[in-house]
Protein backbone atom coordinates (compact mmCIF):
# COMPACT_ATOMS: atom_id res chain seq x y z
CA UNK A 1 0.00 0.00 0.00
CA UNK A 2 1.19 3.45 -0.81
CA UNK A 3 -0.31 5.49 2.00
CA UNK A 4 3.10 7.04 2.70
CA UNK A 5 2.79 8.80 -0.66
CA UNK A 6 -0.60 10.33 0.15
CA UNK A 7 -1.11 14.09 0.03
CA UNK A 8 -0.72 15.53 3.52
CA UNK A 9 -3.54 17.51 5.11
CA UNK A 10 -3.08 21.28 5.02
CA UNK A 11 -3.95 21.91 8.65
CA UNK A 12 -5.40 25.30 9.60
CA UNK A 13 -5.45 27.08 12.95
CA UNK A 14 -8.93 25.81 13.78
CA UNK A 15 -8.32 22.21 12.80
CA UNK A 16 -4.90 21.65 14.36
CA UNK A 17 -6.29 20.13 17.60
CA UNK A 18 -8.44 17.72 15.59
CA UNK A 19 -5.44 16.43 13.66
CA UNK A 20 -3.42 16.21 16.89
CA UNK A 21 -6.15 14.01 18.39
CA UNK A 22 -6.19 11.85 15.27
CA UNK A 23 -2.45 11.45 15.72
CA UNK A 24 -3.26 9.95 19.16
CA UNK A 25 -5.84 7.70 17.42
CA UNK A 26 -8.72 9.61 18.98
CA UNK A 27 -11.69 10.82 16.96
CA UNK A 28 -13.16 14.07 18.25
CA UNK A 29 -15.63 16.78 17.30
CA UNK A 30 -16.32 20.19 18.78
CA UNK A 31 -19.11 20.66 21.32
CA UNK A 32 -20.42 24.22 21.60
CA UNK A 33 -20.27 25.48 25.18
CA UNK A 34 -23.08 27.86 24.42
CA UNK A 35 -25.76 25.58 22.99
CA UNK A 36 -24.31 22.09 23.21
CA UNK A 37 -24.43 21.39 19.47
CA UNK A 38 -21.77 19.06 18.08
CA UNK A 39 -19.97 20.25 14.98
CA UNK A 40 -17.48 19.18 12.34
CA UNK A 41 -15.28 20.28 10.53
CA UNK A 42 -13.40 22.53 12.92
CA UNK A 43 -14.50 26.14 13.25
CA UNK A 44 -13.93 28.68 16.03
CA UNK A 45 -17.53 29.90 16.09
CA UNK A 46 -20.84 28.09 16.45
CA UNK A 47 -23.18 28.55 13.49
CA UNK A 48 -26.22 28.14 15.75
CA UNK A 49 -25.58 30.42 18.75
CA UNK A 50 -22.33 32.10 17.57
CA UNK A 51 -20.55 31.22 20.78
CA UNK A 52 -16.77 31.29 20.62
CA UNK A 53 -16.47 28.74 23.42
CA UNK A 54 -16.16 25.05 22.69
CA UNK A 55 -14.67 21.80 23.91
CA UNK A 56 -13.23 18.92 21.97
CA UNK A 57 -15.21 15.81 22.84
CA UNK A 58 -14.59 12.20 21.83
CA UNK A 59 -16.92 10.37 19.49
CA UNK A 60 -17.07 6.60 19.16
CA UNK A 61 -15.66 6.47 15.66
CA UNK A 62 -18.71 4.72 14.33
CA UNK A 63 -21.08 5.76 11.63
CA UNK A 64 -22.98 4.71 8.55
CA UNK A 65 -22.13 5.00 4.87
CA UNK A 66 -23.98 7.87 3.19
CA UNK A 67 -22.30 7.80 -0.23
CA UNK A 68 -19.13 6.53 -1.82
CA UNK A 69 -17.10 6.38 -5.01
CA UNK A 70 -14.78 3.81 -6.49
CA UNK A 71 -11.99 5.79 -8.06
CA UNK A 72 -10.29 4.41 -11.17
CA UNK A 73 -8.63 7.41 -12.77
CA UNK A 74 -5.11 8.28 -11.61
CA UNK A 75 -5.56 11.93 -10.64
CA UNK A 76 -2.35 11.98 -8.62
CA UNK A 77 0.68 10.00 -9.63
CA UNK A 78 1.64 9.32 -6.05
CA UNK A 79 -1.55 7.27 -5.65
CA UNK A 80 -1.26 5.37 -8.92
CA UNK A 81 -0.57 2.08 -7.15
CA UNK A 82 -3.73 2.42 -5.06
CA UNK A 83 -6.37 2.51 -7.84
CA UNK A 84 -9.04 1.39 -7.81
CA UNK A 85 -9.84 2.65 -4.33
CA UNK A 86 -13.07 3.52 -2.56
CA UNK A 87 -13.72 6.80 -0.75
CA UNK A 88 -16.63 7.03 1.66
CA UNK A 89 -18.76 9.83 3.06
CA UNK A 90 -19.75 8.65 6.53
CA UNK A 91 -22.46 10.01 8.79
CA UNK A 92 -21.31 9.86 12.41
CA UNK A 93 -23.54 8.03 14.84
CA UNK A 94 -23.42 11.06 17.17
CA UNK A 95 -25.04 13.27 14.55
CA UNK A 96 -26.14 12.50 11.00
CA UNK A 97 -25.17 15.95 9.74
CA UNK A 98 -21.56 15.41 10.75
CA UNK A 99 -19.93 13.92 7.68
CA UNK A 100 -16.44 12.55 7.60
CA UNK A 101 -14.59 11.38 4.52
CA UNK A 102 -12.04 8.63 4.26
CA UNK A 103 -11.02 5.73 2.13
CA UNK A 104 -12.08 2.14 2.64
CA UNK A 105 -9.20 0.68 4.63
CA UNK A 106 -10.17 -2.95 4.09
CA UNK A 107 -12.98 -4.91 2.51
CA UNK A 108 -14.62 -5.14 -0.90
CA UNK A 109 -15.99 -1.90 -2.41
CA UNK A 110 -18.69 -4.01 -4.06
CA UNK A 111 -20.13 -4.70 -0.60
CA UNK A 112 -20.71 -1.00 0.09
CA UNK A 113 -24.32 0.05 0.44
CA UNK A 114 -26.15 3.03 1.91
CA UNK A 115 -26.47 2.75 5.66
CA UNK A 116 -23.69 0.20 6.03
CA UNK A 117 -22.29 0.43 9.59
CA UNK A 118 -18.60 1.37 9.58
CA UNK A 119 -15.89 2.19 12.09
CA UNK A 120 -12.87 4.43 11.96
CA UNK A 121 -9.41 2.99 11.42
CA UNK A 122 -6.33 5.06 12.20
CA UNK A 123 -3.37 4.69 9.87
CA UNK A 124 -0.04 6.29 10.70
CA UNK A 125 1.42 7.29 7.36
CA UNK A 126 4.63 8.78 8.76
CA UNK A 127 6.06 10.17 12.01
CA UNK A 128 3.83 13.25 11.81
CA UNK A 129 0.58 12.32 10.14
CA UNK A 130 -2.23 9.93 10.91
CA UNK A 131 -5.26 9.50 8.67
CA UNK A 132 -8.80 8.37 9.51
CA UNK A 133 -10.01 5.57 7.28
CA UNK A 134 -13.06 3.31 7.48
CA UNK A 135 -14.01 -0.35 7.45
CA UNK A 136 -17.23 -2.31 7.83
CA UNK A 137 -18.31 -2.80 11.43
CA UNK A 138 -19.74 -6.12 12.64
CA UNK B 1 -36.15 45.38 -2.59
CA UNK B 2 -34.83 47.09 -5.66
CA UNK B 3 -34.47 45.16 -8.87
CA UNK B 4 -32.40 45.57 -12.00
CA UNK B 5 -34.76 43.43 -14.04
CA UNK B 6 -34.54 44.18 -17.76
CA UNK B 7 -32.32 47.23 -17.21
CA UNK B 8 -29.20 45.70 -18.74
CA UNK B 9 -28.77 43.72 -21.93
CA UNK B 10 -26.26 41.42 -23.51
CA UNK B 11 -25.34 43.11 -26.75
CA UNK B 12 -22.67 40.81 -28.10
CA UNK B 13 -20.90 37.49 -27.68
CA UNK B 14 -17.48 36.35 -28.79
CA UNK B 15 -15.43 33.19 -28.76
CA UNK B 16 -11.99 31.93 -29.47
CA UNK B 17 -11.77 28.51 -31.06
CA UNK B 18 -12.00 25.68 -28.53
CA UNK B 19 -9.13 23.20 -28.46
CA UNK B 20 -6.98 20.93 -26.34
CA UNK B 21 -3.94 23.15 -26.77
CA UNK B 22 -4.41 26.80 -27.63
CA UNK B 23 -0.69 27.47 -27.76
CA UNK B 24 -1.28 30.97 -26.42
CA UNK B 25 -1.63 32.66 -23.02
CA UNK B 26 -4.90 33.22 -21.23
CA UNK B 27 -4.31 36.94 -21.81
CA UNK B 28 -4.29 36.34 -25.56
CA UNK B 29 -7.39 34.18 -25.31
CA UNK B 30 -9.15 36.87 -23.29
CA UNK B 31 -8.17 39.55 -25.80
CA UNK B 32 -9.43 37.56 -28.76
CA UNK B 33 -12.77 36.76 -27.12
CA UNK B 34 -13.28 40.34 -25.92
CA UNK B 35 -12.56 41.79 -29.36
CA UNK B 36 -14.86 39.24 -30.99
CA UNK B 37 -17.68 40.09 -28.60
CA UNK B 38 -17.26 43.82 -29.20
CA UNK B 39 -17.26 43.26 -32.93
CA UNK B 40 -20.45 41.24 -32.63
CA UNK B 41 -22.05 44.13 -30.74
CA UNK B 42 -20.71 46.78 -33.11
CA UNK B 43 -18.67 48.44 -30.37
CA UNK B 44 -14.99 49.26 -29.93
CA UNK B 45 -12.65 49.09 -26.97
CA UNK B 46 -12.89 52.88 -26.63
CA UNK B 47 -16.49 52.41 -25.57
CA UNK B 48 -15.70 49.88 -22.85
CA UNK B 49 -15.53 51.10 -19.26
CA UNK B 50 -15.83 47.82 -17.36
CA UNK B 51 -14.23 44.38 -17.35
CA UNK B 52 -15.22 41.35 -15.32
CA UNK B 53 -14.03 37.79 -14.92
CA UNK B 54 -13.70 34.95 -12.46
CA UNK B 55 -10.78 32.63 -11.90
CA UNK B 56 -9.16 30.20 -9.54
CA UNK B 57 -5.59 31.30 -10.02
CA UNK B 58 -5.68 30.04 -13.58
CA UNK B 59 -6.27 33.11 -15.73
CA UNK B 60 -5.57 36.75 -16.43
CA UNK B 61 -7.40 39.40 -14.39
CA UNK B 62 -9.09 42.59 -15.64
CA UNK B 63 -6.33 44.80 -14.30
CA UNK B 64 -3.90 43.07 -16.65
CA UNK B 65 -6.28 42.77 -19.59
CA UNK B 66 -7.36 46.44 -19.56
CA UNK B 67 -3.92 48.02 -20.07
CA UNK B 68 -2.85 45.19 -22.37
CA UNK B 69 -5.75 46.05 -24.69
CA UNK B 70 -5.55 49.80 -24.17
CA UNK B 71 -8.96 50.31 -22.60
CA UNK B 72 -8.94 54.10 -22.03
CA UNK B 73 -10.39 54.02 -18.52
CA UNK B 74 -11.95 51.32 -16.41
CA UNK B 75 -14.65 52.66 -14.10
CA UNK B 76 -15.75 49.26 -12.78
CA UNK B 77 -14.12 45.87 -12.69
CA UNK B 78 -14.66 42.51 -11.05
CA UNK B 79 -11.99 39.91 -10.38
CA UNK B 80 -14.11 37.24 -8.74
CA UNK B 81 -12.49 34.29 -7.03
CA UNK B 82 -14.21 31.09 -7.92
CA UNK B 83 -14.93 28.42 -10.44
CA UNK B 84 -18.05 27.45 -12.29
CA UNK B 85 -20.35 28.25 -9.40
CA UNK B 86 -19.71 31.98 -9.71
CA UNK B 87 -19.72 32.07 -13.52
CA UNK B 88 -23.16 33.58 -13.86
CA UNK B 89 -22.76 36.00 -10.97
CA UNK B 90 -20.05 37.76 -12.99
CA UNK B 91 -22.55 38.72 -15.69
CA UNK B 92 -25.20 39.40 -13.06
CA UNK B 93 -22.92 41.81 -11.24
CA UNK B 94 -22.01 43.50 -14.51
CA UNK B 95 -25.71 44.00 -15.21
CA UNK B 96 -26.10 45.43 -11.73
CA UNK B 97 -23.19 47.82 -12.28
CA UNK B 98 -24.77 48.99 -15.54
CA UNK B 99 -28.17 49.39 -13.89
CA UNK B 100 -26.56 51.40 -11.09
CA UNK B 101 -24.87 53.66 -13.59
CA UNK B 102 -21.38 52.78 -12.38
CA UNK B 103 -20.42 51.50 -15.79
CA UNK B 104 -21.98 51.79 -19.21
CA UNK B 105 -20.45 48.89 -21.12
CA UNK B 106 -18.85 45.94 -19.39
CA UNK B 107 -17.20 43.01 -21.12
CA UNK B 108 -17.36 39.78 -19.10
CA UNK B 109 -14.90 37.10 -20.09
CA UNK B 110 -13.50 33.76 -19.03
CA UNK B 111 -10.23 32.60 -20.54
CA UNK B 112 -8.72 29.26 -19.63
CA UNK B 113 -6.23 26.74 -20.84
CA UNK B 114 -8.03 24.05 -18.91
CA UNK B 115 -6.41 21.23 -20.85
CA UNK B 116 -2.89 22.41 -21.65
CA UNK B 117 -2.04 24.47 -18.55
CA UNK B 118 -4.31 24.18 -15.52
CA UNK B 119 -6.36 21.01 -15.34
CA UNK B 120 -9.04 21.21 -12.67
CA UNK B 121 -7.94 18.90 -9.90
CA UNK B 122 -5.73 17.22 -12.42
CA UNK B 123 -2.40 15.60 -12.09
CA UNK B 124 0.21 17.96 -10.81
CA UNK B 125 -2.04 20.77 -9.77
CA UNK B 126 -2.61 21.59 -6.12
CA UNK B 127 -6.23 21.76 -4.98
CA UNK B 128 -7.75 25.21 -4.55
CA UNK B 129 -7.08 26.62 -1.07
CA UNK B 130 -10.32 25.67 0.61
CA UNK B 131 -10.14 24.67 4.26
CA UNK B 132 -12.25 21.54 3.91
CA UNK B 133 -9.91 20.02 1.33
CA UNK B 134 -7.68 18.90 4.22
CA UNK B 135 -10.29 16.33 5.26
CA UNK B 136 -10.54 14.89 1.76
CA UNK B 137 -7.30 15.17 -0.21
CA UNK B 138 -5.31 12.70 1.95
CA UNK B 139 -7.74 10.02 0.79
CA UNK B 140 -7.16 10.81 -2.85
CA UNK B 141 -10.45 12.67 -3.03
CA UNK B 142 -10.16 16.15 -4.48
CA UNK B 143 -10.90 16.07 -8.21
CA UNK B 144 -14.27 17.34 -9.47
CA UNK B 145 -15.24 14.01 -11.13
CA UNK B 146 -14.80 12.33 -7.76
CA UNK B 147 -16.91 14.91 -5.95
CA UNK B 148 -19.72 14.71 -8.45
CA UNK B 149 -19.55 10.92 -8.42
CA UNK B 150 -20.12 11.09 -4.66
CA UNK B 151 -23.18 13.31 -5.13
CA UNK B 152 -24.51 11.19 -8.00
CA UNK B 153 -24.23 8.05 -5.86
CA UNK B 154 -26.19 9.73 -3.10
CA UNK B 155 -28.92 10.53 -5.63
CA UNK B 156 -28.91 6.94 -6.86
CA UNK B 157 -29.16 5.73 -3.28
CA UNK B 158 -32.04 8.03 -2.45
CA UNK B 159 -34.09 7.90 -5.64
CA UNK B 160 -32.98 4.91 -7.68
CA UNK B 161 -31.43 7.09 -10.38
CA UNK B 162 -29.76 4.85 -12.98
CA UNK B 163 -26.63 4.83 -15.10
CA UNK B 164 -28.87 4.80 -18.17
CA UNK B 165 -30.54 8.00 -17.04
CA UNK B 166 -27.19 9.74 -16.65
CA UNK B 167 -26.19 8.32 -20.03
CA UNK B 168 -29.30 9.75 -21.65
CA UNK B 169 -28.05 13.22 -20.76
CA UNK B 170 -24.70 12.58 -22.48
CA UNK B 171 -26.36 11.10 -25.58
CA UNK B 172 -28.95 13.89 -25.84
CA UNK B 173 -26.37 16.64 -25.59
CA UNK B 174 -24.10 15.00 -28.13
CA UNK B 175 -26.97 15.00 -30.59
CA UNK B 176 -27.12 18.78 -30.18
CA UNK B 177 -23.37 19.15 -30.62
CA UNK B 178 -23.60 17.36 -33.96
CA UNK B 179 -25.42 20.48 -35.16
CA UNK B 180 -22.94 22.92 -33.62
CA UNK B 181 -19.90 23.81 -35.76
CA UNK B 182 -18.10 25.13 -32.67
CA UNK B 183 -18.39 21.87 -30.74
CA UNK B 184 -15.28 19.82 -30.03
CA UNK B 185 -17.21 16.53 -30.13
CA UNK B 186 -19.53 16.14 -33.10
CA UNK B 187 -19.77 12.37 -33.60
CA UNK B 188 -23.10 10.98 -32.38
CA UNK B 189 -22.98 8.54 -29.47
CA UNK B 190 -25.41 5.88 -28.30
CA UNK B 191 -26.35 4.70 -24.85
CA UNK B 192 -24.23 1.60 -25.52
CA UNK B 193 -21.24 3.83 -26.26
CA UNK B 194 -21.88 5.57 -22.97
CA UNK B 195 -22.14 2.34 -21.00
CA UNK B 196 -18.94 1.05 -22.63
CA UNK B 197 -16.90 4.11 -21.74
CA UNK B 198 -14.38 3.58 -18.98
CA UNK B 199 -14.87 4.36 -15.32
CA UNK B 200 -13.39 7.57 -14.03
CA UNK B 201 -14.83 7.39 -10.54
CA UNK B 202 -17.82 5.09 -10.13
CA UNK B 203 -20.62 5.84 -10.68
CA UNK B 204 -19.27 8.29 -13.31
CA UNK B 205 -17.74 7.25 -16.61
CA UNK B 206 -15.61 9.14 -19.10
CA UNK B 207 -18.71 10.22 -21.04
CA UNK B 208 -20.23 11.71 -17.90
CA UNK B 209 -17.41 14.24 -17.83
CA UNK B 210 -17.07 17.57 -19.58
CA UNK B 211 -14.25 18.31 -21.98
CA UNK B 212 -11.20 19.94 -20.49
CA UNK B 213 -10.85 22.81 -22.93
CA UNK B 214 -8.54 25.62 -23.92
CA UNK B 215 -10.55 28.63 -24.96
CA UNK B 216 -12.28 31.85 -24.06
CA UNK B 217 -15.68 33.39 -24.37
CA UNK B 218 -16.90 36.91 -23.70
CA UNK B 219 -20.21 38.73 -23.50
CA UNK B 220 -20.87 42.47 -23.68
CA UNK B 221 -23.26 43.90 -21.07
CA UNK B 222 -24.67 47.37 -21.56
CA UNK B 223 -27.84 49.32 -20.90
CA UNK B 224 -31.04 48.28 -22.60
CA UNK B 225 -31.27 51.66 -24.27
CA UNK B 226 -27.77 51.54 -25.68
CA UNK B 227 -28.18 47.91 -26.74
CA UNK B 228 -31.20 48.85 -28.84
CA UNK B 229 -29.01 51.10 -30.97
CA UNK B 230 -26.40 48.43 -31.62
CA UNK B 231 -25.84 45.85 -34.32
CA UNK B 232 -27.56 42.83 -32.76
CA UNK B 233 -30.94 42.27 -31.11
CA UNK B 234 -30.58 42.90 -27.36
CA UNK B 235 -31.01 40.06 -24.91
CA UNK B 236 -32.23 41.35 -21.56
CA UNK B 237 -30.90 40.28 -18.18
CA UNK B 238 -34.34 39.69 -16.76
CA UNK B 239 -33.50 37.73 -13.65
CA UNK B 240 -30.36 37.02 -11.71
CA UNK B 241 -29.62 35.37 -8.41
CA UNK B 242 -26.56 34.11 -6.65
CA UNK B 243 -25.51 32.97 -3.24
CA UNK B 244 -25.39 29.86 -1.15
CA UNK B 245 -24.31 28.37 2.13
CA UNK B 246 -21.38 26.38 3.37
CA UNK B 247 -19.62 23.23 2.34
CA UNK B 248 -20.10 19.88 4.05
CA UNK B 249 -20.41 21.63 7.37
CA UNK B 250 -22.71 20.27 10.03
CA UNK B 251 -25.88 22.26 10.54
CA UNK B 252 -25.19 24.70 7.72
CA UNK B 253 -28.35 25.98 6.10
CA UNK B 254 -30.69 23.85 4.07
CA UNK B 255 -28.66 23.36 0.96
CA UNK B 256 -26.33 20.59 -0.13
CA UNK B 257 -24.21 21.28 2.89
CA UNK B 258 -23.41 18.58 5.34
CA UNK B 259 -26.61 16.72 5.35
CA UNK B 260 -28.00 16.15 1.87
CA UNK B 261 -26.01 15.81 -1.36
CA UNK B 262 -29.18 15.45 -3.44
CA UNK B 263 -30.31 19.07 -3.02
CA UNK B 264 -28.15 21.89 -4.35
CA UNK B 265 -27.90 25.61 -3.78
CA UNK B 266 -29.91 25.98 -6.99
CA UNK B 267 -33.00 25.06 -4.97
CA UNK B 268 -32.21 27.94 -2.62
CA UNK B 269 -31.71 30.64 -5.26
CA UNK B 270 -34.41 29.50 -7.72
CA UNK B 271 -37.31 31.29 -5.97
CA UNK B 272 -35.38 34.60 -5.98
CA UNK B 273 -34.34 34.09 -9.57
CA UNK B 274 -37.84 33.44 -10.87
CA UNK B 275 -39.34 36.20 -8.74
CA UNK B 276 -37.00 38.82 -10.12
CA UNK B 277 -37.78 37.85 -13.71
CA UNK B 278 -41.48 37.45 -13.01
CA UNK B 279 -41.57 34.02 -14.62
CA UNK B 280 -41.66 30.40 -13.53
CA UNK B 281 -40.18 27.14 -14.78
CA UNK B 282 -43.14 26.70 -17.13
CA UNK B 283 -42.09 29.89 -18.97
CA UNK B 284 -38.56 28.74 -19.80
CA UNK B 285 -38.18 27.96 -23.51
CA UNK B 286 -34.59 26.75 -23.38
CA UNK B 287 -32.27 25.88 -20.49
CA UNK B 288 -28.49 25.86 -20.52
CA UNK B 289 -27.72 23.95 -17.33
CA UNK B 290 -24.19 23.73 -15.99
CA UNK B 291 -22.92 20.34 -17.04
CA UNK B 292 -19.48 19.78 -15.67
CA UNK B 293 -20.89 16.26 -15.33
CA UNK B 294 -24.14 14.67 -16.45
CA UNK B 295 -25.38 14.48 -12.88
CA UNK B 296 -25.32 18.25 -12.38
CA UNK B 297 -27.89 18.58 -15.18
CA UNK B 298 -30.14 15.99 -13.59
CA UNK B 299 -30.13 17.58 -10.15
CA UNK B 300 -30.71 21.08 -11.54
CA UNK B 301 -33.78 19.93 -13.47
CA UNK B 302 -35.20 19.14 -10.04
CA UNK B 303 -33.87 22.12 -8.17
CA UNK B 304 -34.98 24.70 -10.75
CA UNK B 305 -38.45 23.18 -10.62
CA UNK B 306 -38.85 21.41 -13.94
CA UNK B 307 -39.71 18.15 -12.20
CA UNK B 308 -40.10 16.93 -8.64
CA UNK B 309 -37.15 15.99 -6.43
CA UNK B 310 -36.01 12.51 -7.36
CA UNK B 311 -37.64 12.55 -10.79
CA UNK B 312 -34.78 14.06 -12.78
CA UNK B 313 -33.81 10.69 -14.19
CA UNK B 314 -37.29 9.88 -15.43
CA UNK B 315 -37.60 13.40 -16.82
CA UNK B 316 -34.55 13.07 -19.06
CA UNK B 317 -35.58 9.55 -20.12
CA UNK B 318 -38.92 10.95 -21.26
CA UNK B 319 -37.15 12.97 -23.95
CA UNK B 320 -38.24 16.27 -22.45
CA UNK B 321 -34.74 17.73 -22.58
CA UNK B 322 -34.08 16.93 -26.23
CA UNK B 323 -33.86 19.78 -28.72
CA UNK B 324 -37.48 19.07 -29.78
CA UNK B 325 -38.69 18.31 -26.26
CA UNK B 326 -40.67 20.38 -23.80
CA UNK B 327 -37.49 21.86 -22.34
CA UNK B 328 -34.50 21.80 -24.70
CA UNK B 329 -31.38 21.61 -22.52
CA UNK B 330 -27.81 22.43 -23.48
CA UNK B 331 -28.65 23.09 -27.07
CA UNK B 332 -24.99 23.63 -28.02
CA UNK B 333 -23.97 20.27 -26.61
CA UNK B 334 -22.90 21.77 -23.33
CA UNK B 335 -19.57 21.35 -21.63
CA UNK B 336 -19.89 17.64 -22.31
CA UNK B 337 -19.66 18.08 -26.08
CA UNK B 338 -19.18 21.72 -27.14
CA UNK B 339 -16.40 22.59 -24.73
CA UNK B 340 -15.86 23.80 -21.22
CA UNK B 341 -15.29 27.48 -20.68
CA UNK B 342 -16.39 27.26 -17.09
CA UNK B 343 -19.91 28.62 -17.52
CA UNK B 344 -19.89 31.57 -19.86
CA UNK B 345 -20.42 29.59 -23.05
CA UNK B 346 -23.81 28.61 -21.63
CA UNK B 347 -24.73 32.29 -21.45
CA UNK B 348 -23.47 32.87 -24.99
CA UNK B 349 -25.55 29.96 -26.28
CA UNK B 350 -28.65 31.27 -24.52
CA UNK B 351 -28.06 34.61 -26.25
CA UNK B 352 -27.78 32.88 -29.63
CA UNK B 353 -31.04 31.04 -29.02
CA UNK B 354 -32.87 34.22 -27.99
CA UNK B 355 -31.54 36.15 -30.99
CA UNK B 356 -32.70 33.34 -33.24
CA UNK B 357 -29.28 32.79 -34.73
CA UNK B 358 -28.43 29.33 -33.38
CA UNK B 359 -28.51 27.78 -36.84
CA UNK B 360 -29.40 24.10 -37.14
CA UNK B 361 -29.88 23.83 -33.39
CA UNK B 362 -32.26 26.78 -33.07
CA UNK B 363 -35.23 26.23 -30.79
CA UNK B 364 -38.08 27.85 -32.74
CA UNK B 365 -39.49 30.95 -31.10
CA UNK B 366 -37.31 30.83 -27.99
CA UNK B 367 -37.98 33.97 -25.95
CA UNK B 368 -37.00 33.11 -22.38
CA UNK B 369 -33.86 31.21 -21.38
CA UNK B 370 -32.41 29.94 -18.14
CA UNK B 371 -28.64 29.69 -17.90
CA UNK B 372 -27.00 28.34 -14.79
CA UNK B 373 -23.73 27.92 -12.95
CA UNK B 374 -22.30 24.94 -11.12
CA UNK B 375 -25.11 24.27 -8.68
CA UNK B 376 -23.26 24.82 -5.46
CA UNK B 377 -21.17 21.81 -4.74
CA UNK B 378 -17.50 22.35 -4.01
CA UNK B 379 -17.59 26.08 -3.26
CA UNK B 380 -21.14 25.92 -1.91
CA UNK B 381 -22.78 28.73 -3.81
CA UNK B 382 -24.32 29.09 -7.22
CA UNK B 383 -25.58 31.69 -9.67
CA UNK B 384 -28.02 31.81 -12.54
CA UNK B 385 -29.56 34.14 -15.09
CA UNK B 386 -32.91 34.38 -16.80
CA UNK B 387 -32.51 36.06 -20.15
CA UNK B 388 -35.21 37.13 -22.56
CA UNK B 389 -35.40 38.55 -26.01
CA UNK B 390 -36.28 42.24 -26.26
CA UNK B 391 -39.01 42.02 -28.84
Amino acid sequence: MGTAQRPRPEVDRDSAPWWEAVRRHELTVQKCEGCGVLRFPARAVCNKCRSREWAWVPVRGTGTVYSWIVNHQVFMRSMADEVPFAVLAVRLDEGADMLMYGDLAEGDPAALRPGLPVEAVFTDVDEATTLVRWRERD
Amino acid sequence: MGSFRDQAAIAGVGYTPFSKDSGVSTLTLAADAILAALDDAGLTLDQVDGLATHRVGDSTPPWVVAPALGVPEVSWYLDQFGGGSVSHSVVAQAAMAVAAGVAETVVCYRAINARSEFRMGGTGRAPAPIFDVQYQAPYGYFAPPQQFAMYARAHMNAYGTTHEQLGTIAVTQRANAVKNPRALKRDPITLDDYLASRWIAEPLRLLDCCLETDGACAVVVTSRERARDLRRPPVLVSGAAWGGGDSFFSGAGSGPSGSDFTVTEAARIAPRLYAMAGVGPQDIDVAELYDCFTYSVLVQLEDYGFCAKGEGGAYVESGATAIDGALPVNTHGGFLSEGYVHGINHIAEAVAQLRGDAGDRQVPGAEVALSTAQPGYVLAGTSALILRSDR
